[in-house]
């Protein structure tokens, strides 16, 4: 009889710890059903679609987000260099490459919970397409480290994991026809402090 | 031996049932969802900003930092909304939302007349009403038809460097959230 309970409470354990387990998992990670990836960089563009699939609903709910339509941009989230190397906030790394068809474009770095890190200094952790600039090809080198670096610097400071946020406004990308083409540059990590 | 892999088993295919119904009513349950934080921030009709403000938490997720951002709230079944700012900013963009967050409709400002900010939401029951005679105040602008009730209206505004910040805040508390009776 004890016996019995022991073994329905095991399962009754099972099915909640997993199923619970599972899906609190499988919402925080940058992958997925839905998810387009692109070297690094992983986008959603169906996410806050009325056609997104039950996964990127769920996580546009709990994170209480409202996600750019199609008509106003593309979001793309790179959580490990070119490498397939976690990216930290105690280290340097170098944008660099070409970038795809969009009236403008932003790059900013965020923490885990894609907040936005402030760079504690009047220089703002943000780059956009603007204020770049380019090398004769067209494309950008851009520099993320600590201390300020020549060229196109993107401050972090601090420690523990790094998410780099790109986004592309008015761009043609954002409909769903020529993601596979579209190039987006690499993350190379150049150092590392202690 | 057989009855402790019998209730894994159990537990498994329980798992993967608990799976799906979490999944299912996590957007149906959650608390911290757009609607829910804005209600606590203001009443309907009423722009508020999203973006971070001194001193204070950001409201919604996902605003670029590069950008400033107002919302409202609103409710099709009281009449027709119409969303306007002032003002040329180097680019602006709104988007509709309905009540759980999901994008209904986007444009940004080439598709607006002279570049000004001037949108009506409206459900197509409304729509064909407006059609018999467009209303004085209407000529401008952009018709958004969505088959929602409760929805949010969210305008965002680029923000290219800090001598742009005046001008852009401006922008968006000039901006208005008005129900139109018909």
């Amino acid at each position: 009889m004890l016996k019995n309970a022991l073994l329905t409470l095991l399962s009754l354990a099972i099915a909640i710890g997993l199923g619970g387990g599972s899906v609190w998992y499988t919402l925080d990670a940058q992958s997925g059903a839905g998810a387009i990836r692109i070297g690094p960089w992983t986008a959603f563009p169906d996410i806050g679609t009325l056609d997104a699939d039950p996964y990127s609903q769920a996580r546009v709910a709990r994170q209480g987000a409202l996600t750019l339509g199609r008509a106003e941009g593309l979001s793309f989230i790179a959580e490990t260099d070119s490498r397939g190397e976690d990216l930290l906030r105690e280290c340097s790394y170098t944008i660099e490459g070409g970038f795809p068809t969009a009236r403008f474009w932003t790059l900013y770095v965020a923490d885990q919970a894609l907040d936005p890190i402030a760079s504690g200094r009047p220089h703002r952790a943000v780059l956009h397409s603007h204020e770049i600039l380019r090398q004769p090809d067209n494309s950008s080198v851009i520099t993320v480290a600590p201390n300020a670096a020549p060229g196109n610097w993107l401050p972090i400071s601090g420690s523990g994991p790094l998410r780099f946020v790109m986004n592309f406004y008015d761009t043609p990308i954002a409909a769903s026809t020529g993601l596979s083409d579209v190039k987006l540059p690499t993350i190379v990590r150049t150092g590392c402090n202690g | 031996m057989g009855k402790l892999l019998h209730a894994i088993l159990v537990g498994l295919v329980g798992a993967a049932i608990v799976h799906i119904v979490v999944l299912l009513l996590v957007p149906q349950f959650s608390e911290r969802d757009a609607w829910s934080n804005l209600a606590m921030k203001a009443d309907f009709y009423t722009m508020t900003r999203l973006d971070a403000q001194p001193g204070s938490p950001t409201p919604i997720k996902s605003i670029d930092p590069s950008f400033y951002a107002a919302a409202c709230r609103f409710d099709l079944a009281d009449g027709m909304v119409q969303v306007t700012a002032p003002g040329p900013v180097p680019f602006w963009s709104v988007s509709v939302y309905d009540r759980n967050g999901h994008n209904i409709y986007s444009f940004n400002d080439r598709s607006a007349t002279k570049g000004q900010m001037d949108a009506v939401v409206l459900t197509p029951a409304q729509m064909i009403e407006v059609r018999k005679a467009l209303p004085d105040g209407f000529e401008g602008s952009i018709f958004v038809e969505a088959p929602i009730d409760e929805g949010i209206v969210v305008l965002r505004a680029f923000v290219p460097d800090e001598s742009w910040r005046p001008t852009v805040a401006k922008f968006l508390d000039q901006s208005s959230c008005e129900l139109q009776q018909f």
